[in-house]
């Protein structure tokens, strides 16, 4: 097992260096640049080659992913070309926020998805079972952004219930130790940072954790409907053991190895997904970071955005595959 | 359950889903459903100590002389104040560090009183040091400061765009204390929109103690003497500020106790922000949210005074277009009037020359070209195109007459895909056919930059007030009298002329003279097209008073108070 996993580690560099290449290519082959983007109407071609000059962009493409890779083995990756703030720093500052978010929602989505789903298959053809497929269809079928703004119009707007962006209110004085803002109010005893937080914090998850949850749903009920046709299950029955112990003890375990497969791809889903969270709900993470920098061309702040994401794809799937092994004892890795 | 009911809750279920799916039909992000008014149950009354603006974007920066951006500068208005400001809702020109100042014959000297007793934010005292300490900082390359900052990739763009560069080749002959409260400017050569540049939002005062020890953080430590000072930067969410106790101006100390600027990226999100009181203010509002915010009467509307013209523009290396009647055909093929009223939002103004109305250089004499398509074929059959113009010789090839929208609204265009429509519309009833193009908007920036696009929309959001900012940044050319590739190769001398000699007039009689004479020219000659003039709108809370806006976007808080 460990030889796998470190195996599966020494993976992460030709995938990260593969990523690093591809984004370097992409986002420099995209017509426009930098310097036009940040003068804007004022881009006269006299400011714009001062200001290509000062940023070090006139550097030939090779040279400057040499420096951008060597400088990044070290953790360095590169500063913001429109800001001048260190990336790997705001990384580190602007993660939290999107973890938070995303932990949040594929939790919410777990918590719903996975009961829902035994239920539906456990009490198929039933209308709880009509119901919540239904629901499911309609979880996948809305788009995020829209559906954001609908609850935010619903449970703000209308029923005054929750706020309608941010991570805490305009007001509101906190100092945060890690950016994990949950956890840091626990950890200094300000309970009312915290409910404040989880407040604000409902919305965007439920909105983010609204298709994962559908699919999540679904998945667990063809997963579990085909378990439950097994020859095992019926001599479980036949036993004389109780609906609850068949089900959990013998029919879930059976039916979690697809589940998790799909959580594992949801989480990279969620990364994704998180961006138009964040729009919409003012949520300051590394999605909107990503996009702005992307329409500004903010080179170093695509490469770091997008390697970090790489990052945790790559540590997602690993983190997938060795649950299969705890999940299923007859699956050793070699 | 039945198996009949089962079925038939499905199938309600699923109309019902197919139903709302319909009316909701997808929209392209970021678009978002309208908001509706809905007359619920306001939110209960507290006492306001906070003034809570909703803003588009993050600022860049709160170091003023590096950045351009206009969400930075709401934030560094409030901290920073220079020797003259904007007044009110005007383009005027009046005293604010300084309390007067007198400028000689010819131009160029100008010598300004300060004003005792104002105080930075770390209590260090505003006087001649702290102006020439800061103006070192913008203008000499050797300044250990300004060097660190290029080093850093800071530029220190305005400045060289005002005051003509740095060193020795700026428009500075001479920046000396005269005393502790008179500094005086001596000039290379007169310049007529000299005070209007001082009044620019980058050219105000850091305290130099603070500035020293900010070093090359100074983007996130501002200290000025306004009326607010810097609390906390949380990035990507908001500032915060507070009134400054010691402010100068006592009638003017601020009203209210904090002010937070808060990072709301989408429209309809800032909106909702706004209709649930958790921001009193907010920029940005689409022109289709106008009507729903003067009709909802927990909210009001403003309108920023025109400092905008949007425009269509001429590529003079299509051999067409340098014929002026088919400019003039093109002009007049276009039924302004419907496009400003239907897709501005209610905030639009017709506009037919360059400078918006409210500014001193604005010719009240011209009148605009009349809407006539007959008049506009009859122009180009004239011009040798009986059946009208669908391909054009570009640097010569035979193209498609193509008509590039852009793909962002800004500020002196709100609905630029829909207004480009329109205009493309009216154009093909004259025998005008066009394809609409467009591309991202630094690609756009990009193209128009080197010359590339032939016929195409953008505009302008004046800097400082003067004509001169509005015109001849675009129309004078430079000493060689070489065309602009990033203005269609423009190359009129006349033109140029006129507004070289306005720019270098002081008395504002004379240039305003230049510059009516300048926006005949350009007029009587289409060099382009000019479309509308926006009146950004600010939305508010009804209970929010004592916010005036002024067209070049410098609007103090200080004033400001939220019941």
């Amino acid at each position: 097992m460990l030889r796998y996993v470190i195996k599966r580690v020494l993976t992460v560099i030709p995938v990260l260096l593969g990523v690093s290449f591809l984004v370097f290519g992409f986002i420099r082959m995209i017509p426009g640049d930098v310097a036009t983007t940040m003068l804007g109407e004022r881009a006269t071609p006299e400011n714009v080659a001062r200001v290509r000059e000062q940023l070090g962009l006139n550097k030939p493409v090779h040279e400057q992913y040499l420096i951008f890779i060597g400088n990044a083995l070290r953790g360095d990756l590169g500063r913001s070309v429109l800001r001048q703030e260190p990336v790997t720093q705001e990384l580190i500052r602007r993660f939290p926020a999107t973890i938070e978010l995303a932990a949040s929602a594929i939790l919410i989505a777990l918590i719903v998805g996975i009961p829902a789903g035994i239920v539906s298959a456990i009490r198929r053809g039933s209308v709880f079972d009509a119901g919540s497929m239904l629901l499911a269809l309609t979880g996948v079928s809305m788009p995020v952004f829209w559906l954001g703004l609908m609850l935010i119009y619903l449970f703000s707007v209308v029923l005054h219930l929750l706020p309608t962006g941010g991570r805490l209110g305009a007001s509101v004085e906190f100092t945060a130790a890690t950016n994990f803002l949950l956890l840091d109010s626990l950890l200094q005893g300000n309970f009312n940072v915290f409910f404040q937080a989880l407040r604000h914090l409902i919305l965007p998850a439920v909105a983010l954790g609204s298709i994962p949850m559908a699919i999540i749903a679904r998945m667990t009920r063809s997963a579990m409907l085909e378990v439950l046709s097994a020859d095992y299950i019926r001599t479980a029955h036949a036993k004389g053991l109780k609906e609850r112990a068949v089900v959990i003890n013998h029919a879930l375990r059976n039916a979690w190895l697809p589940v998790i497969t799909v959580v594992g791809l949801q989480v990279g889903r969620l990364m994704s997904g998180a961006i138009l969270t964040e729009t919409v709900f003012s949520w300051p993470g590394i999605g909107r970071w990503l996009v702005d920098a992307i329409y500004a061309r903010d080179f170093p702040i695509v490469q770091g955005a997008t390697l970090f994401i790489a990052l945790v794809f790559v540590g997602v799937n690993l983190l997938v595959d060795l649950l299969y092994a705890w999940v299923d004892p007859r699956i050793r890795f070699e | 359950m039945s198996t009949v009911w089962k079925k038939a809750f499905v199938l309600l279920a699923l109309i019902a889903i197919l139903a709302t799916a319909g009316a909701c039909a997808p929209a392209p992000a970021p678009a978002a459903p309208q908001v509706v008014v809905v007359t619920a149950t306001p939110p209960p009354a507290k006492v306001q100590d906070t003034f809570i603006f909703g803003a588009q974007g993050e600022p860049v920066c709160l170091d003023p002389p590096i950045i351009t951006d206009g969400i930075s500068s709401r934030v560094t208005r409030q901290v920073f104040e220079g020797l003259v400001k904007f007044d009110k809702d005007t383009f005027n020109v009046v005293p604010q560090l300084a309390e007067k100042w007198e400028v000689s014959a010819d131009g160029k000297v100008w010598t300004f009183a300060l004003r005792k007793g104002a105080k930075f934010h770390d209590g260090t005292e505003f006087n001649a040091d702290a102006v020439l300490k800061n103006f070192d900082y913008w203008r000499n390359t050797k300044n250990p400061l300004h060097a660190a900052q290029e080093k850093a990739g800071q530029t220190f763009e305005y400045f060289k765009n005002q005051f003509w560069g740095f060193d020795d080749a700026s428009i500075f002959a001479k920046i000396e204390a005269m005393d502790a409260s008179t500094v005086r400017f001596t000039l290379k050569d007169p310049q007529g929109p000299f005070l209007n540049n001082l009044a620019m939002f980058m050219f105000v005062f850091w305290s130099p103690t603070s500035l020293e020890k900010a070093g090359t953080n100074s983007c996130k430590q501002p200290v000025g003497t306004g009326a607010y000072k810097f609390v906390e930067w949380k990035a990507n969410e908001q500032v915060t500020l507070e009134a400054f106790a010691d402010y100068w101006d006592k009638p003017n100390v601020a009203k209210m106790k904090r002010v937070v600027i808060r990072n709301i990226p989408n429209n309809s999100s800032r909106l909702l922000a706004l209709v649930t009181g958790e921001v009193h203010a907010m920029e940005g509002l689409e022109p289709r949210d106008v009507d729903a915010v003067k009709a909802d009467k927990r909210l009001k509307l403003l309108l920023r005074p025109a400092n905008t013209n949007g425009y269509v523009a001429f590529n003079y290396k299509v051999k067409e277009f340098q014929d002026l009647r088919v400019r003039q055909a093109f002009a007049q093929a276009i039924n302004k009037q419907p496009i400003i009223d239907k897709l501005y939002g209610g905030t639009g103004q017709v506009a037919w020359q360059f400078q918006p109305p409210a500014m001193w250089g604005y010719n009240k004499d011209l009148k605009d070209i009349k809407f006539d398509t007959a008049a506009a074929k009859k122009l180009l059959a004239d011009a040798g195109f009986p059946n009208g113009i669908s391909k054009v010789t570009f640097d010569g090839k035979e193209v498609p007459l193509d008509f590039w929208y852009m793909p962002v609204s800004r500020p002196y265009y709100p609905n630029p895909k829909d207004i480009g429509t329109a205009i493309a519309a009216d154009w093909a009833k004259a025998g005008i056919n066009v394809q609409l193009q467009t591309v991202d908007w630094s690609t756009y920036l990009d193209k128009r930059k080197k010359g590339e696009l032939s016929l195409y929309m953008l505009g302008w959001t004046g800097d400082n007030g003067d004509p001169d900012n509005f015109i001849c940044y675009f129309f004078c050319l430079n000493a060689k009298d070489e065309p602009k590739p990033e203005d269609g190769f423009f190359a009129d001398k006349e033109i140029s002329d006129v507004l070289k000699k306005a720019a270098a007039t002081v008395k504002q009689e004379d240039r305003a003279k230049l510059y009516q004479q300048a926006e005949k020219l350009i007029y009587d000659k289409t060099i382009r097209i000019f479309m509308g003039n926006n009146q950004p709108p600010l939305a508010f809370l009804a209970g929010v008073d004592g916010y005036v806006v002024n067209p070049t976007g410098s609007e103090y808080f200080n004033t400001v108070v939220v019941k």
